[in-house]
C-alpha cells in the first residue's frame, strides 16, 4: 500500500512538474531558444508571491496566482522586448542561451540580496494539510487540487493553440518566422506574448512548488533543470509529453526519496540521463 | 604553399622577461598578491578550456563545474590514500577527468545545443549529489587535505604559483597548439558550417570528442590545485555552478573564440571583483551582479568581446591562429583593375576561420 501511495503522490507530484516544464517547451517549440532564467522567473513568482501576502495577509495564496500571473507576463514580455528579440535572429544559436543565462545570474544574486539567502514557504493554512482518500489509500487534498488545475492550465494553452487565431500566429510564426511578415505578423511582437505566456505559467507553478516545498533564491538552478529535463524527455516542444514526462520525473523522485530518504533529485535526474541515453528524441516524442 | 599558416609574433624578450618574474615573484611580492595571482591563473585556464568548447568547438558545457570537482576530489583521495604529498598525485585529476569526460561524451553528444549545455549541468548535478551521499568522501561536510604538512609550510605558497602560472600557460599555448593542429582546423570548419565540414570529410564527432576531453582534463587539473591551495574541499565548492557562470562571463567579456579574450576577460574579471568587494566595500552577490550584466551587455553590444577592439589599436596578430586562404580563382581577371584587389587582398583582415 505504501508503494502505491508513493507513486500516486509522485503523480501529483509530476503534474506539478509538467507545469514546471510546459512554459519551456512552448518557448523552446516556438523560437527554438531554450530561456536559462526559466528556473530564477519560477522562484521570482514565489517571492512576488511572499512579497503579496506581506502586503494583504489576510488573503489565500491560491487567490494570488491570478495577479502573480499577470506580473509575470508582464515580465516575460518586458524580458523579450527589451533583451531577447536582439538576439533571437542571429545565426549564433549560443547568444541567446549565454544572454538568459547571463540574465539568470543577475536575477538570482538581486534576490538574495533583496530577500536573503534562508529558505522560504508559502503558508496554504488548513488546505495544506486536509487529505481525502479511498480505503487505506490517502492523498492531498492540495496536490490534487493542484493536478486538476495542471490538468486545466495544459487543456487551456491547448485550445488557445490549436482553435484560436493566436494560436494559429503562434503556430505559423514558430515554423516560418520569415513568411509570416508577409502576412503582416511581427514576429517579435508574437515572440513577446509567448515568453510573458511561457512566464506566467512558470509563475502559476512556481507559487503551487512554494506551497508544497520550501525554495531560496538558489532554488532557481534546480527549477530549471526539472524544467528542462521534462521539456527533454517529453519531447522537444510537445506540451502533452511535458505533462507525461513532469510524471515520469515525479514518480521517479519520490519513489527515489522512499528508497533512500536523502537522495534529494538524484533519481530524477538520473531517470534523466537515462532517458536521452536510450530515447535522444524524448520519450513520448509526437512529432518534431 | 600560399595556404600556410602565419606565425603568430612573440618576442623572446618577452618570454624571458614573463618567466624570470613568475619564478621572482614569491620573494618580490607579499603572500596575498601571491594567492591572488595563483587563483588568477587557475581562472585563466579555465576559462581558457571553457573557450575552447564553446568559442572553436562550438559545445557550450553549463557543467564544468563537474570537472573542476572531481579533480580536486580524485587529487585528494589520491593524496589521502596513498599518503603522498598532494602535488606529486596532480597528474591523476586530469586523467580521472579525461577517462570521465570520454564516457559522458558519449552520449551526452547526442544532445546538441542548449540540449548538451543542460544535460551536462544535470550530470554535473548528479556526480555531486552522489558525492555528497558518499561518506568515504566526506560527504555533504567535505575532507581536507592531511597530507599538505608533508610540504614544507614556506613553499607551499611559491610552488601552488608557479605549478598555476605553468597550468595558465600551458593552456594558453597548448590551446594555440591544439588550434594549429589538424584537429583545430577541423574544429574550426565545424563551428563555420557544420555540413560544409562533414562534406569535405572532417569528422565532426571525433574533433569535438578530443576538446571535450582535453577541456575537462585541463578544469580538472585546475580545480585539483585551487582546492590544493584552500587545503578543504566540499561538494557544495567544488561543484558549485559558479565556476562555469565565472569562465562564461571571462570569455565572454573578453571574446569568444579568441586565445587572447579569455587574458583580457580574466584581467578585467579580477579588476572588477578587487574594485567592487575591497574598494567599494559591496558584498559578493553584488558583484556578480554587475558581471552578469556587463556579460549581457557585452552579448548584445559587444558580441565578439573586448579583444577584437584592442587588437584593432594594438595592431599585430597577437595569438592568431588564422590562416592565410589559398588564393580564390578570380573570375573576372579580364579587367585591369584585378590586380591592385589582389595584393591587397592580404591586407583585409577579414579572412574567415578567427573570429
Amino acid at each position: 500500500m505504501i508503494w502505491v501511495e508513493t507513486i500516486v503522490n509522485g503523480v501529483l507530484y509530476g503534474g506539478l512538474y509538467g507545469l514546471l516544464g510546459v512554459g519551456l517547451a512552448l518557448i523552446v517549440g516556438v523560437m527554438r531558444v531554450v530561456n536559462l532564467s526559466h528556473g530564477e522567473f519560477i522562484v521570482l513568482s514565489a517571492f512576488i508571491g511572499v512579497s503579496l501576502l506581506g502586503v494583504f495577509p489576510w488573503i489565500h495564496p491560491l487567490v494570488l496566482l491570478l495577479p502573480v500571473a499577470v506580473i509575470a507576463f508582464g515580465l516575460g514580455f518586458a524580458l523579450q522586448a527589451v533583451l531577447i528579440n536582439r538576439v533571437v535572429t542571429r545565426p549564433d544559436p549560443f547568444a541567446a542561451i549565454l544572454l538568459t543565462f547571463g540574465v539568470a545570474v543577475v536575477m538570482r544574486n538581486l534576490m538574495v540580496e533583496v530577500y536573503g539567502a534562508d529558505l522560504r514557504h508559502l503558508q496554504a493554512g488548513r488546505l495544506a494539510q486536509a487529505s481525502t482518500g479511498i480505503g487505506d489509500l490517502h492523498v492531498g487534498v492540495l496536490p490534487l487540487l493542484i493536478l486538476a488545475l495542471s490538468i486545466a492550465l495544459f487543456t487551456a494553452l491547448q485550445l488557445l493553440l490549436t482553435r484560436t487565431r493566436f494560436g494559429r500566429i503562434v503556430r505559423a510564426t514558430a515554423d516560418h518566422r520569415d513568411v509570416v511578415r508577409l502576412m503582416g505578423v511581427n514576429p517579435g511582437r508574437v515572440y513577446n506574448l509567448v515568453m510573458g505566456l511561457s512566464l506566467a505559467l512558470a509563475s502559476v507553478a512556481g507559487m503551487l512548488l512554494a506551497i508544497r516545498a520550501s525554495f531560496s533564491p538558489y532554488s532557481g538552478v534546480e527549477r530549471l533543470l526539472v524544467a528542462f529535463e521534462v521539456v527533454v524527455l517529453g519531447g522537444l516542444g510537445s506540451f502533452w509529453g511535458a505533462m507525461f514526462g513532469g510524471i515520469a520525473l515525479g514518480v521517479a523522485e519520490l519513489v527515489g526519496l522512499r528508497l533512500d530518504p536523502n537522495a534529494g533529485p538524484l533519481y530524477a535526474h538520473l531517470l534523466f540521463l537515462v532517458g536521452v541515453l536510450l530515447r535522444p528524441n524524448g520519450l513520448f516524442r509526437v512529432r518534431a | 604553399m600560399s595556404g600556410g599558416p602565419r606565425r603568430g609574433y612573440v618576442p623572446w624578450s618577452i618570454v624571458a622577461l614573463g618567466g624570470l618574474a613568475i619564478v621572482a615573484a614569491p620573494w618580490v611580492i607579499g603572500e596575498g598578491a601571491l594567492r591572488f595571482l595563483s587563483e588568477a591563473m587557475l581562472m585563466l585556464a579555465m576559462a581558457q578550456m571553457w573557450n575552447l568548447l564553446a568559442g572553436y568547438a562550438g559545445l557550450v558545457s553549463m557543467g564544468q563545474q563537474v570537472f573542476v570537482g572531481l579533480g580536486a576530489y580524485s587529487l585528494f583521495f589520491a593524496s589521502i590514500s596513498l599518503n603522498i604529498a598532494p602535488f606529486w598525485v596532480l597528474p591523476v585529476a586530469p586523467l580521472v577527468c579525461a577517462v570521465v569526460a570520454a564516457i559522458v561524451a558519449l552520449f551526452m553528444f547526442r544532445l546538441r545545443e542548449a540540449y548538451f549545455a543542460i544535460g551536462t549541468w544535470v550530470f554535473s548535478e548528479v556526480v555531486s549529489l552522489l558525492v555528497s551521499k558518499t561518506d568515504r568522501l566526506g560527504g555533504e561536510r567535505g575532507v581536507g587535505l592531511p597530507t599538505a604538512r608533508l610540504i614544507d609550510p614556506r613553499w607551499l605558497e611559491p610552488l601552488t604559483f608557479w605549478i598555476s602560472a605553468a597550468i595558465a600557460i600551458a593552456a594558453v599555448f597548448g590551446t594555440y597548439a591544439l588550434l594549429r593542429s589538424r584537429v583545430g582546423l577541423g574544429l574550426m570548419t565545424v563551428r563555420d558550417n557544420d555540413v560544409a565540414a562533414a562534406s569535405i570529410g572532417v569528422d565532426v564527432w571525433r574533433n569535438r570528442f578530443i576538446a571535450f576531453v582535453i577541456a575537462a582534463a585541463g578544469c580538472g587539473l585546475a580545480g585539483a590545485v585551487s582546492f590544493t591551495a584552500t587545503l578543504y574541499v566540499a561538494p557544495g565548492f567544488a561543484f558549485d555552478p559558479n565556476w562555469v557562470v565565472a569562465m562564461m562571463i571571462i570569455v565572454i567579456i573578453g571574446g569568444i573564440g579568441t586565445l587572447e579574450g579569455p587574458i583580457v576577460g580574466v584581467i578585467i574579471y579580477f579588476a572588477l571583483r578587487e574594485a567592487l568587494t575591497v574598494f567599494f566595500g559591496l558584498s559578493a552577490g553584488w558583484y556578480l551582479i554587475g558581471l552578469g550584466i556587463v556579460a549581457i551587455a557585452a552579448i548584445l553590444f559587444e558580441p565578439d568581446g573586448l579583444w577584437p577592439l584592442l587588437r584593432g589599436h594594438l595592431g599585430g596578430d597577437w595569438l592568431s591562429v588564422r590562416r592565410e586562404p589559398p588564393a580564390p580563382p578570380r573570375i573576372a581577371t579580364v579587367t585591369p583593375a584585378v590586380e591592385g584587389v589582389r595584393s591587397s587582398a592580404s591586407g583585409l583582415g577579414a579572412t574567415p576561420g578567427d573570429r
